[in-house]
This record gives structure tokens, sequence and C-alpha cells, in this order.
């Protein structure tokens, strides 16, 4: 049942983009977007089965997209670095809206709407000084820019709405300029952080990594129900010498290692692709190195499997993990199984976006 | 440089030959493996010494290197990969571990039931390396590790060997009621050409990529397996084992395939550099990085002739991450 308050703003709104609820297309949990064989971009709406309830068309390849808690709407955010997202209403697949970033910015591909809905948060480069920039849109207001505050770190990726309204940002800490499309230009001095800001987007805590470990880049965040944020990391060095891919922040400025195997490690690339804190466990994705983990909330490995280009993960309503790859396989995974649910002609992009409200 | 290459993918004409892949290639490497690491531990025990092993080593090695892309199944489930061989290894964990094992004489290298207990790194074949090549000042408890070293390489071997027909049969009746190891017919051929594609890329990032460095920092000292000048031999063997995998899991045309393995093996063969120590002589690099360009041109082939046909080549996360 929608609150009051995004009633009041879905009709302060309606006017500019008529949109419905999420059960009126089909009782979505998750949104992807994905490729079609034909080589078109879609978003789709995904049940907890794995089947498709809705297929929408897209004008580009997005990297991932921010979802309204109410409204069946979502707004497709371009890959770094682009500079447009696209609103989507999810009912007619009609681009209601296209957003540009601000002159000298460009968005890093992931968003975040505000509990109620009425504020869209961007994670965003403010390319004349490299620093990361989280925009500030009002949705009500027909997606209007409001403000800008500082990400409290260069490279911005991951924003989440936490339980409570606050908002994480994970800094990856990597410069890039549009220039030079994503050559990475400061792997000397790069620090990754995690951030944690107020409603007013004001910074509360700040967690980052030892600083020998300098090179591993905060890229995913996902927050469990106990407030637990899981972290990805990139790690920007040699595989072979890769710390903890995974991490988990449980408060006062401290990223808790999780305990990945030598040889799983050594097999992932350095590179883990998503994360997703679901029930009491924590699944990270390593596309590259073709490996599904599970980690309970001490850190410890509690499942590892093969999974050729998997990625997009995202919680569901019964306490398991939604799985999707490239190959356009869905799976379920508890703690220590993973099962395949559904295959479509389809492969499934980068990142499943939760429809569960936080 | 990961391949950046964004193919379509398409629904399933071709049937790859899992039953071929696992009855000409996989099952027969695998008991070569378990029968020339019983050969070598069987030498170590009768003389220790490091010219006595050293042709069971080689031999034993081979056959190693020559199925060591078959990454899934028992090595995997008994988690045997690292015990088996620790590269790349780029703080010393070989070094370090056997050095701690020598320092304190370590009885365990006595006790074959355990020896599976000391560290990954002292355990295979890049370790009996070492005591095979580098001088060992005490040359009692070297001759004791090396054994332990053979013994516990077959002991591992024979394990592998002995758990793959039953693990083959689960490739094999893919997709049926009550296989959760490969829940659908595809899964087995993923299998099969993740094992192609990792390995094609191993030798491109890892055996050649790591001595190859920079130009301007070259890395001679990362040459796999340099202390025996097998570089350039693991190199040409795990062209040869990914070519007899390839042929074998497809019944497609692999003219473009089967060219650019010829040309990566003959350029392998016309290069006069076992442990690869000229990539650091800027006027023979180049051989090393034509040849690095030439297993390029097979992953090439490989995903056009055989990923795309078997629908399983997109990679679309995988290629392009962020």
């Amino acid at each position: 049942m929608p609150s009051r308050r995004a009633f009041l703003a879905g009709l302060a709104s309606a006017s500019v983009t008529p949109t419905l609820g999420w059960s009126d297309v089909g009782n979505p949990i998750a949104l992807s977007a994905a490729m079609t064989p034909e080589g078109q971009h879609v978003l789709v709406g995904l049940s907890v089965t794995g089947a498709i309830t809705f297929q929408l068309p897209l004008p580009a390849r997005g990297h991932a997209a921010a979802a309204h808690p109410h409204l069946a709407e979502a707004v497709a955010i371009a890959r770094r670095p682009g500079t447009f997202a696209k609103v989507i209403n999810c009912a007619t697949g009609h681009v209601a809206q296209t957003l540009t970033a601000p002159f000298g910015h460009h968005f890093y591909g992931h968003g975040a709407f505000s509990a109620d809905g009425a504020l869209l948060f961007t994670t965003e480069n403010e390319i004349a000084t490299g620093q990361g920039r989280i925009g500030v849109w009002d949705r009500s207001a027909g997606y209007t820019r409001l403000d800008a505050f500082a990400s409290a770190g260069i490279g911005p990726h991951e924003i989440l709405r936490l339980p409570g309204g606050m908002l994480a940002v994970a800094n990856g800490g990597i410069r890039t300029h549009p220039d030079t499309g994503r050559d990475k230009l400061n792997l000397d001095t790069m620090r990754p952080n995690l951030a944690l800001f107020d409603t007013g987007g004001q910074l509360t805590d700040l967690a980052e990594g030892p600083a020998a470990e300098h090179l591993n880049s905060l890229r995913h965040i996902s927050v469990g129900t106990n407030g637990t944020i899981a972290c990805g990391f990139q790690w920007q060095g040699d595989p072979f010498e890769a710390p903890a891919l995974v991490g988990l922040y449980k408060g006062n400025g401290t990223l808790i290692p999780a305990h990945i195997n030598d040889l799983t490690l050594r097999q992932l690339d350095g590179y883990i692709g998503s994360v997703s804190a679901f029930g009491t466990h924590i699944a990270a994705s390593a596309p590259r190195g073709g490996h599904m983990l599970t980690f309970d909330q001490s850190g410890a490995e509690t499942g590892v499997h093969r999974a050729a280009d998997v990625c997009g993960l995202c919680s569901t309503p019964q306490n398991s993990c939604l799985v999707t790859d490239g190959f356009g396989h869905v799976y379920t995974l508890s703690d220590a199984d993973l099962t395949l649910r559904a295959k479509h002609p389809l492969a499934f992009d980068n990142h499943l976006v939760a429809l569960t409200a936080a | 440089m990961r391949l950046a290459l964004i193919l379509p993918f398409c629904a399933l004409p071709a049937f790859a030959d899992v039953d071929r892949a696992l009855d000409t290639h996989i099952l027969p490497a695998q008991t070569e493996l378990a029968d020339t690491t019983q050969a070598l531990a069987d030498t170590a025990q009768a003389d220790c010494t490091p010219q006595a092993v050293r042709p069971a080593f080689h031999i034993a090695y081979d056959a190693w290197i020559s199925i060591s892309h078959i990454q899934f199944g028992p090595l995997e489930d008994q988690a045997l990969t690292l015990p088996m061989s620790f590269w790349p290894d780029p703080k010393d964990s070989t070094g370090k571990a056997l050095a701690r094992l020598t320092a304190a004489r370590d009885p365990i290298v006595d006790d074959p039931d355990n020896f599976d207990d000391v560290s990954a790194a002292a355990q295979g074949f890049t370790a009996l390396e070492r005591m095979l090549y580098d001088p060992q000042p005490d040359a009692d408890y070297a001759c004791r590790l090396t054994q332990a070293i053979a013994t516990g390489l077959a002991r591992k071997s024979e394990a592998i060997t002995h758990d793959w027909p039953a693990f083959a049969d689960l490739m094999r009746s893919a997709g049926t009621d009550g296989n959760t190891r490969f829940q659908d017919e595809d899964e087995a051929r993923r299998a099969l050409y993740t094992a192609l594609s990792t390995g094609l890329q191993f030798l491109h990032d890892q055996r050649l990529g790591r001595p190859l460095g920079t130009f301007d920092r070259p890395r001679p000292r990362r040459a796999e397996a340099r202390r025996s000048e097998r570089t350039l031999r693991h190199i040409q063997l795990q062209l040869a084992a990914l070519e007899t995998l390839a042929t074998a899991m497809t019944d497609t045309d692999l003219t473009q395939t089967r060219t650019a393995f010829a040309e990566a093996r003959q350029r392998a063969k016309t290069l006069d550099d076992p442990a690869l120590q000229d990539v650091a002589d800027p006027a023979r690099r180049f051989k090393v990085e034509v040849l690095q360009q030439a297993v390029r041109a097979v992953q090439v082939a490989m995903i056009n002739e055989i990923g795309t046909p078997l629908g399983i080549s997109a990679g679309f996360n995988s290629l392009d991450g962020d």
C-alpha cells in the first residue's frame, strides 16, 4: 500500500508522468536491463520465479536503474561517462523524460530514490576537479535539478538508500576523465571509501580499507534488513595478489573483510560485479572469474559456485537472492545452493534492481 | 588486455560433443597424469638426488600441464588445484613455505598421510622444481622433502583420476532428473567451453603476459618454471591440449581456429628461448609478443567458430563490467 505522501507525490506529478504502481505491471520484484538476440536493449521486470513480467525497449545500453519505491517508474542511467538518464514509465514503456547531467558533470551509472520517492540521487563526476558529487533531482517538480553535494571521495559508483532514509555511497577512488575514456588517472594515490550521509547530505561516517590495500576499489554495495552493508571490490593490482574482494560494514568507520578461500580468490580476476545482502547472508558475483559466492554475517564463506558470466543480484521478499547472467539464466541463491529457475532469450546486464523498498 | 568483443548470441544449432571431449581428451589425459606421477614417486623413492628425479619430473609435469586447464570437476571438488601447482606466485609463497619446512626440519615429510596439511605452495610441481633446480644446503632433508612432494603428487593425481569416471557420467547426463550438478544440457558444454577460453586467457595473460610485463619493465623472473627452463614447453603443451579439446568438443567448421592454432604452434616452435628470458632484450622481445598475438588470434577464432555457434560466447557482463 503506497504511503499517503507517495500517493500525493504521484498525484502531484500525474500531469507529467501518469504512473501506475508496480502491481499494475505484474508485481515484479526486480528490474534488469538486458539485450535481445537481435541486439535490442530492453528493460525487464522479473518475478520471484524468474518469469518476465514486462519487457520494454530502451533507447541505448544503460548501466543500472533506480526504481521508484511505489510507482511503476524507473530511471535508467547511462554507463559512465554518459550524461543522460531516462525516466521510464514501466506500465507503458514510454520514456517520460530524459535527465541530462549538468554541464561539467557526467553520471557514473547508479542512482537511488529517497524513501518517499520524491527525490532521486545520482552519482556524478565533477569533471574539472575529478571530485565525486551526488546530484539531487526533485521528482515532484518534474525531475528538476535541486542540488548536489560532495560524495566524500573520487569516483562514486553505487548509491543506496538505507533503512531509515540515510544514503550510502561507494566511492571507487579512481579518477577518470571523459577525454581519456575509462583510463585510470590516479592509481598511485587512489583511496576508496564507503561514505554514509543523512537525508540532508551531511556526512555521518566514512569507512576505508587498510592503506596497503588502497588499490581495492569499492564499487558496489547492498544493505540488509539488519543494516549491515555488503561491499564488493575491484582490485586494481595483480589479481594473484588480491586482498579480500568482499567486505561488511556494520558501523564505526570499519570495513570487515570477508574470507574467500585462496583458490577461488585467485580465479576471480580481482573483480566482483555485484553484491546483495539477502536474508541473513551476503552474495557476491564474479562475472570475470565465473563464480557466485555467499557469506554469513561474520564474512565466513558459506557457498562457492561456478557460474559463467554471472552478475546481476538482488534480494527477494522470500529472503533468497535472485541471480542473472549474460546467457539469460535466472537463478535463486540460498546460503548454500544455486538453483536454476528460468532461461530467457536475453543477455541480462550487470545489475538487478530490487523493488522491495527499504 | 581483455578481448573487447561484444558478439551476438544465437540459438543453439550445434551440439558440443561432450562424450568425445571426455573420451578422447580428458579421461586419457587424466590417466596419463596418474601413471606419470606414480612413476615420479617411484623414481624419487629409489633415488632422491635431483639428477635421478629430473627426467621423471619432466614427464609428469608434461602430463599435468596437458590437463591442468580442466579446472572443474574432481580437481576443484577436492580443492587440489593449488596443491598440484602454485603459480603465479608473486609473493614467493613456494620459496617461503619450503624454507620454513627446511629450517624446522619438519618431520611431516616422513608422514605421507598428513603431508597435504603443509602449505599448498610447498606441495606441487612448482615446489618440486625448486627442490630439483635450486641449491639445497641440507641434502638429507631435501631428499625426504623431494620424496614427500613426489609421493603427494602421485596420491593427489590418483584421487582426481579415480573420481573422473563418475564425474564424466554427470556431464553425459546433464539436464536429467536428479542431476543437480549439470542442471541443463548446456551446462556441460559451457564447462568445456569455459575450460577452453579460460585456458587460452591464462596462456595469453599469465604464461606469456607475466614475463612480458611492459616494454619499459619486462619481468623475466616472472616466467613460469624458468629454473627448469620449461616456460616455453608449458606454452606449447597447453596449446596442443587446448587444440585437442577444441576439436573434440564441436562438430562446427574450425578452419579459422585450426589455422590460428597452427600459426601459434609455429611461432612457439621458432622461439629459441626456453625460459623466455629474452623478454628483457629489446631486439628479441618482439618474438614473444608475436607469439602472444598469435594466441590472441586463437581466442578470436575460438569465439567465432565454437562459442558463437554454441550460443555461449556472449560474455556480456565479464567483457563490459563497471
